[in-house]
């Protein structure tokens, strides 16, 4: 037996449990799913009817709990099953979630929580204020411990196929940590203004904010904060690890060698890239057209790179990897890319006139393209690069452009944007036609191109409908230029003496480490996946970084977190769910003004203003809560966050169980005549009672819409209780005692403040209540018997009452009131239930746990051995949770001094 | 002087303190105190980070004194006690200075004031900690057994508990025969069953566990000893009657409530046909068919609440079952006869909880529901014509005065304090305004009293249902259960002591000691007193009274206070 008893839930009747079955010297395992004990107690103002501080009297046993030699506490954990073993006992299943935060090295300095930058309603305050995801539950939690709250990858970020921390930057750049964002980004990749300009954004698309009112503007935040950055600072501001005495070489400086390069030099490696062209960048400099991508921030990023001492060697095509690994480097890395255009395989295609789709944007970089003023150019292909030919065609002054594609628009690779952009720039399309032999004059020149017509039949392997032509119905598209942009394969005939080949040539890996078959090979981007774009490239990039450091270092090839093994990504459900109410955000749009016939190469998007960015990052809805911005881990003295931290499940042998899973509040906002959740000066009297609390948020009662102190309150009773419309016929029982607490402590607090309580009964049964009620109507509490019918507000954003005002002979009144507090009752969680998945654990009509002796065992339930303490059986007051878990307590004691009986008497 | 090294911690206790007191000039006033080695303010002293701090600095700088400036003694001294011990100090060389209840709520007027007042309760605890010394408390081996005292539902259920977790009990019974008030009743809400049913199924539980002791025709007599060790005097009356001397552990104190008893004249009390609702319950529980009151058919019922409950004068108190336990007569009522008029006048019907359900039948059944003015309560009458008749103004109908001819009117009548005066003082129960027994904290505590081991349970701690009652007899077995099954019992060593060099035996102590702890015994060939450390409650009586100085409390010595004194007072004592 591991624990003689499990305590589900540490509020007020969890931990007397706890500590009451401690002090026989049961051990105790108490488990609490949020990160600190102590449930509801502690959030209080005081307790009626002594009105003792509810800090002073929780806190003893919040320390008692979790100091006791008898008990285990379980933070931030949760009891996932409880099984029954054939002798009695169960077998239950905890769950320790991850709290990111290492519990024994955590000093509860709260540095994490101001460095954090995500903000969400402190459901510890009850929503009145915020908290951030990097949070310590309230100033006397116990234990003092941080937790940082990842509910999932944020959808932005789980998409990124460069592992980029999306999220993370737009809640940098939102909090104006523009360098930090820079640099966040900076960990991926050193291409940051690269793919501000040239991503194709897949992160947009995932957008939940996508789902209402359109995505923020993710990719030109990154363009903003590396504009910013680029602006102030000369090199990346980084400084690598120092040297480690090994060497690596990188063949080709496209997005995947230069990031690999980047990784690589930061931890210390000696990195030199042998680059074929004249010029670094591989596509990004010769396949990106300049409007979409300018030289001079590709230069930018290419210089991250050689600050931190990477060597790049231009005309250096590597033939013989051997030699390398002879020259003094430790591992190689191929990333070569697709530099070889796929040919038409049409008759003609030697002609003059014809290009491929590489070649052409590649001679226009190296100023040996054809000239094409006035020429009729067919672009024939559908993908991006047939776009960037065909509108570079455009700004070299074609006569006209004409893509031709033998599938439909829909059908087209080329990102929407990209095509509709074409487009707008005068680009002609013909759809479902294919190139079957190019026409020419007698000197060689292209005059046109012969097409056939096709119609989409049956889909593909890609899904896509496959094109069949059409029998006779070719025809002549005249024209002086054919650029076929049909695709791309990787040169590799050089490196076929060590490594075997793949399909198109591609160079064979194994997928997770991208290791070849000679270990000190490894082979990253568009060489090994054929064609792809820059954020996949930068993905392989850096895997192939960690896996050669893995490899040179002796490590386990594993511990890739940056794309592997990440948290799941969050449900939008979930996320839109968790907002109480949606507020409209404006979206950063951007309208591009195109040229019909661009003139010249400017780059066509303009930069975000810092409104915009910060407006822009500002609607984000925080999907997976933390960002993962990294800034809690910087700024924690001990390093005791660790966002790669995973949860653990431990199965444990007990010999009872004690259920005190506690109670939900009833939402006021189902009580819609109430207008709870849409005038802000309707609040809960839980809000009420955290801005009477020694640790409330403000310093003074102050109503949500202006700040202002109220003169006139009123309390609203049975709020979700004794009301069949929202489904609860029970009394809540505790409502009318806090009502008069509150009273009273509002009337010190705000000496010359009116407070009204609109009742149908006064509920004061209890020891020393029915004294207590009467003390809050001789301070000066105005009772009025009869109902609220309806709340409706004012411009000034004071409410009117309708209420029956029945010691008045009933008549209908309308009173006016600055801040208007609902007595909202208890409700049933659902916990307790969920937690036997062999067993039915027996609710009463009302979803609360059963107790079915409860005339001479209150607190048993229908499964022996499980026993419920306090409001989980039922609204209850402190002092009745108390004297409830006393008898559970009793019952638990006594259950295990009879199985320890039939134990000994087997 | 000695040297010693202190550590003082200032609590802000969120802005409770720190809102009228500057904190911050309170430490630096002090910082620099002989002795003193750490000074420092904190949010919450109580908070356990906080507490790991102290433990901390109590390591770091080895220190031999702790005085924490917050709050009432009463609500962390074993915090703090707590806090030593964990950093390995002896628990007793830390003082509890009270800056909030007796300085910073008192003085919110005066902000200047209370932070000089702080300063010099401070620097009062400081001097007091200088002069303190390790104690070590008191362990004492327990005896497994529990006296249970009243055989109601409550004692009942807490003696089978007990014994379930392997403690002998006694149970003893002031009547002839065990089972109290829900032995006499018949179907018991909420579960539908019979009170009779109920304690008869308890009784057989009792009987059959051979741990229990049950004596009735019972009382008891007188309490010695300590928490632990209590040695019982029970006296047993009857034909033969006998004294009992019994050996417990710990006493659980269950005698249960009386009923109110209206005087003449309170609401037509006296005029046939005003019952009180005991009275009634009886005859709802015992009627077949219909309801006949003294021969009559009764077809038309007033009910009035809160007779003898909340009232300004006489019990100010709500009696808490009374209106469950009425509109639950009301749906037998219509069980036995549905045609019956039912009018409930009431103030605020208190139907908590799930007895909600119980109110919503009763009006669904017919019950007619009328709320009275406090002000003006109905009255009871019989006319000349000889109809019983019930004056009422209903406030649910507009407040008009209404005359009900009735053929029976029901006074719900609340609980009352037991009277108990030979066992509330042989046991030194403390009572309450409310004349019931008083618990040592209304909302954590409830069943324990002031008197360590001597616990409370069921409705002579104030009005309950059967259930909670049960309820509370269970949690009365389980602080029962903490105190007796870990074998031995620590008593707080702050108790009296004797300087048997002074001492002259001139019987002053022994008279003033309200426990019996002074005894006598040799030394160097003379009588002197001696104090029983088990048996002392520290309560300081002896020490000013004895002439020669020769008694000293252990904790608030002499010199302690008299260190204390000088330093709260503006001029040092000459």
């Amino acid at each position: 037996m591991d624990y003689d008893v499990l305590v589900v839930g540490s509020g007020i009747a969890g931990m007397e449990s706890a500590i009451k079955l401690g002090d026989m010297g049961k051990k105790v395992l108490m488990v609490e799913r949020e990160g600190s004990v102590g449930g509801r107690v502690i959030l209080l103002s005081k307790v009626f009817p002594t009105l003792d501080c509810a800090s002073c009297i929780t806190t003893p046993r919040m320390a008692a709990s979790i100091h006791h030699d008898n008990i285990t506490p379980w933070t931030y954990s949760e009891v996932e099953a409880i099984r029954r073993n054939p002798d009695g006992s169960f077998k239950v299943t905890v769950q320790r979630k991850a709290r990111y935060v290492d519990e024994a090295a955590c000093t509860g300095c709260q540095l994490c929580e101001p460095a954090c930058t995500v903000a969400v309603p402190d459901e510890f305050n009850y929503d009145l204020i915020a908290r951030r995801a990097a949070y310590i539950p309230f100033p006397q939690a116990v234990p003092k411990k941080a937790v940082i709250q990842r509910e999932g990858t944020s959808p932005c970020t789980d998409t990124c196929p460069a592992g980029i921390k999306a999220h993370g930057y737009v809640s940098l750049t939102r909090s104006g940590k523009y360098e930090e964002a820079f640099q966040l980004i900076l960990e991926a990749t050193p291409l940051v203004g690269t793919l501000g300009r040239a991503c194709y954004a897949p992160c947009e698309g995932e957008c939940t904010r996508g789902d209402l009112e359109g995505t923020l503007p993710i990719r030109r935040i990154k363009r903003f904060v590396a504009d910013r950055h680029y602006a102030s600072y000369d090199g990346p501001n980084v400084t690598p690890d120092e040297p480690n005495g090994k060497a690596v070489a990188i063949v080709g400086s496209g997005p995947a060698g230069l990031t690999a390069a980047w990784q690589l030099a930061r931890k210390g490696y000696r990195v030199k890239i042998f680059e074929a062209d004249k010029e670094p960048g591989g596509f990004l400099r010769y396949a990106l057209p300049t409007y979409r991508l300018p030289q001079e921030v590709v230069a930018q990023d290419i210089a991250n790179v050689t600050a931190l001492g990477v060597e790049i060697a231009v005309n250096a095509p590597v033939q013989d990897l051997d030699a390398l690994k002879l020259d003094g480097f430790d591992a190689v890395l191929l990333a070569t890319g697709t530099p070889l255009s796929t040919s038409m395989g049409v008759p003609g295609e030697q002609m003059k006139g014809v290009l491929g789709g590489l070649d052409f944007l590649r001679d226009v970089r190296h100023g040996t393209v054809p000239e094409m003023r006035g020429k009729k150019v067919v672009i024939v292909g559908g993908g991006n690069v047939a776009m960037d030919a065909a509108r570079t065609s455009r700004r070299l002054g074609a006569q006209e452009t004409l893509v031709a594609y033998r599938r439909g628009r829909e059908e087209m690779p080329a990102h929407k944007a990209e095509v509709d952009d074409a487009e707008a720039e005068g680009v002609k399309f013909q759809f479902l036609v294919a190139p079957v032999e190019v026409v020419g004059d007698a000197s060689g020149k292209v005059t046109g191109l012969r097409c056939q017509r096709m119609e989409l039949g049956q889909p593909d392997a890609s899904g896509r409908r496959r094109p069949q032509p059409v029998p006779g119905s070719d025809f002549v598209i005249p024209c002086d230029v054919v650029v076929a942009a049909i695709g791309m394969s990787p040169d590799t005939a050089m490196f076929t003496r060590l490594l075997s080949l793949g399909e198109g040539r591609r160079i064979k890996v194994d997928a997770k480490t991208l290791q070849t078959e000679v270990p000190y090979i490894f082979a990253a981007g568009d060489v090994v996946t054929g064609p792809s774009d820059i954020t996949q490239a930068v993905g392989h990039g850096r895997r192939a970084a960690h896996f050669i450091d893995r490899w040179l270092q002796d490590q386990p090839m594993d511990g890739f977190f940056a794309l592997d093994d990440r948290l799941a990504v969050i449900d939008k459900a979930k996320v839109m769910a968790r907002q109480k109410s949606f507020s409209h955000r404006d979206p950063v749009t951007l309208s591009l003004q195109h040229e019909v016939a661009p003139q010249d190469f400017h780059e066509i998007e303009p930069a975000l203003t810092e409104e915009e960015a910060l407006r822009g990052a500002g609607s984000c809805l925080d999907c997976g809560v933390c960002s993962e911005c990294g800034q809690c881990v910087a700024v924690c003295p001990p390093d005791a966050i660790h966002l790669d931290a995973k949860p653990e499940t431990f199965e444990l042998e007990v010999g009872a169980v004690v259920l005190a899973t506690g109670f939900k509040l009833f939402d006021a906002a189902l009580k819609e005549d109430y207008g709870f959740g849409k005038y802000p000066n309707v609040i809960t009297a839980t809000q009420m009672d955290r801005q009477l609390a020694p640790t409330r948020p403000f310093n003074n009662i102050l109503r949500p819409s202006d700040g202002r102190v109220p003169d006139r309150i009123a309390y609203v009773s049975c709020v979700g209780s004794r009301d069949k419309t929202v489904g609860n016929p029970l009394c809540s029982k505790i409502c009318c005692m806090y009502t008069a607490k509150q009273n009273q402590l509002i009337m010190g607090a705000l000496p010359l403040a009116d407070v009204s309580v609109h009742y149908m009964d006064v509920r004061a049964a209890g020891k020393r209540y029915e004294e207590f009620y009467e003390q809050a109507k001789a301070m000066g509490a105005n009772y009025i018997k009869g109902r609220v019918s309806k709340i409706t507000e004012l411009e000034n954003g004071n409410l009117i009452l309708r209420y029956e005002d029945i010691d008045q002979g009933g008549a209908i009144t309308e009173a006016e009131y600055d801040l208007v507090v609902l007595a909202v009752g208890v409700q049933p969680n659902h916990e307790a239930e969920k937690l036997f998945p062999d067993e039915t654990l027996h609710l009463d009509d009302f979803f609360f746990v059963n107790e079915q002796n409860d005339d001479l065992s209150p607190g048993e339930t229908n499964l022996p051995g499980v026993f419920v303490a306090g409001a989980a059986s039922g609204a209850k007051d402190i002092v009745d949770s108390i004297l409830h878990a006393g008898s559970a307590v009793a019952q638990a004691a006594s259950h295990l001094e009879k199985a320890s009986a039939k134990k000994v008497s087997v | 002087m000695s040297e010693r090294r202190i550590g003082v911690f200032i609590c802000h206790c969120g802005g409770n303190i720190s809102d009228y007191v500057d904190v911050a000039a309170v430490r630096d006033a002090i910082k620099d105190e002989p002795d003193v080695v750490v000074a420092e303010t904190t949010i919450f002293a109580c908070a356990d980070a906080t507490q790991t701090d102290m433990v901390q600095a109590i390591r770091d700088h080895n220190l031999d004194g702790l005085v924490v400036a917050s709050c009432s003694p009463k609500l962390h001294t074993f915090t703090f006690r707590g806090v030593s011990r964990r950093a390995g100090m002896n628990p007793y060389l830390y003082t509890q200075v009270n800056i909030r209840e007796q300085n910073s709520w008192a003085h919110t007027d005066d902000h200047e004031g209370a932070t000089r007042k702080a300063i010099q309760l401070v620097r009062a605890g400081i001097a007091k900690t200088r002069l303190s010394t390790p104690l070590t408390p008191l362990e004492v081996e327990t005896t497994p057994k529990t006296l249970v005292i009243g055989g109601g539902i409550a004692g009942l259920r807490a003696a089978v508990g007990l014994a379930d977790i392997g403690l002998g009990v006694f149970l003893i019974e002031k009547e002839a025969e065990i089972g109290g008030w829900v032995k006499k009743f018949g179907t018991m809400y909420p579960s539908g069953r019979q009170g009779g049913k109920l304690i008869d199924e308890l009784i057989e539980e009792v009987r059959r566990r051979p741990e229990i002791a049950v004596f009735t025709n019972a009382e008891l007599i007188s309490k010695s000893g300590s928490f632990g060790n209590y040695k019982v005097e029970i006296k047993i009356s009857g034909e033969k009657s006998m004294g009992l001397a019994l050996d417990v552990g710990s006493i659980v104190v269950a005698t249960g409530f009386d009923t109110y008893q209206p005087e003449v004249g309170e609401y037509g009390y006296g005029i046939d046909g005003v019952v009180t609702l005991p009275k009634f319950k009886q005859m709802v529980d015992s009627a077949k068919g219909e309801l006949v009151y003294h021969g009559r058919p009764v077809k038309n019922i007033a009910y009035i609440y809160c007779v003898g409950s909340r009232q300004p004068e006489g019990n100010a108190y709500c009696s808490r079952y009374c209106c469950a336990a009425t509109v639950h007569a009301s749906l037998e009522v219509a069980d036995v006869d549905p045609s019956i008029h039912q009018y409930h006048l009431y103030r605020d019907i208190r139907t908590y909880g799930k007895f909600e359900l119980m109110y919503t039948q009763s009006r669904e059944r017919g019950s007619v529901y009328m709320k009275y003015p406090e002000e003006t309560p109905p009255s009871v009458s019989r006319r000349s014509s000889g109809q019983l008749t019930v004056t009422t103004h209903d406030l649910l109908t507009g407040g008009e005065e209404l005359e009900i001819p009735v053929d029976l009117v029901v006074l719900v009548t609340g609980m009352v304090p037991r009277k108990n005066e030979t066992l509330t003082s042989a046991l030194k129960l403390p009572v309450g305004s409310d004349g019931f027994y008083n618990e040592i904290h209304p909302k954590l505590r409830p069943v324990e009293t002031v008197v360590d081991g001597v616990m409370i349970a069921g409705a002579c701690q104030g009005p309950k249902s059967s259930y909670e009652s049960v309820a509370s007899g269970l949690a009365a077995v389980t602080q029962s259960a903490t105190m007796l099954k870990k074998g031995v019992a620590e008593l707080d060593p702050m108790v009296a002591q004797v300087t048997p060099e002074s001492c002259t035996m001139c019987g002053l102590c022994e008279e003033t000691c309200p426990y019996d702890a002074v005894s006598r015994t040799e030394f160097e060939d003379r009588e002197v007193a001696q104090i029983n450390a088990a048996v002392c409650k520290g309560c300081g009586g002896c020490a000013p009274i004895c002439p020669e100085d020769a008694i000293d409390l252990r904790g608030y010595t002499d010199a302690q206070i008299r260190a204390m004194i000088e330093n709260l007072a503006e001029v040092p004592v000459v």
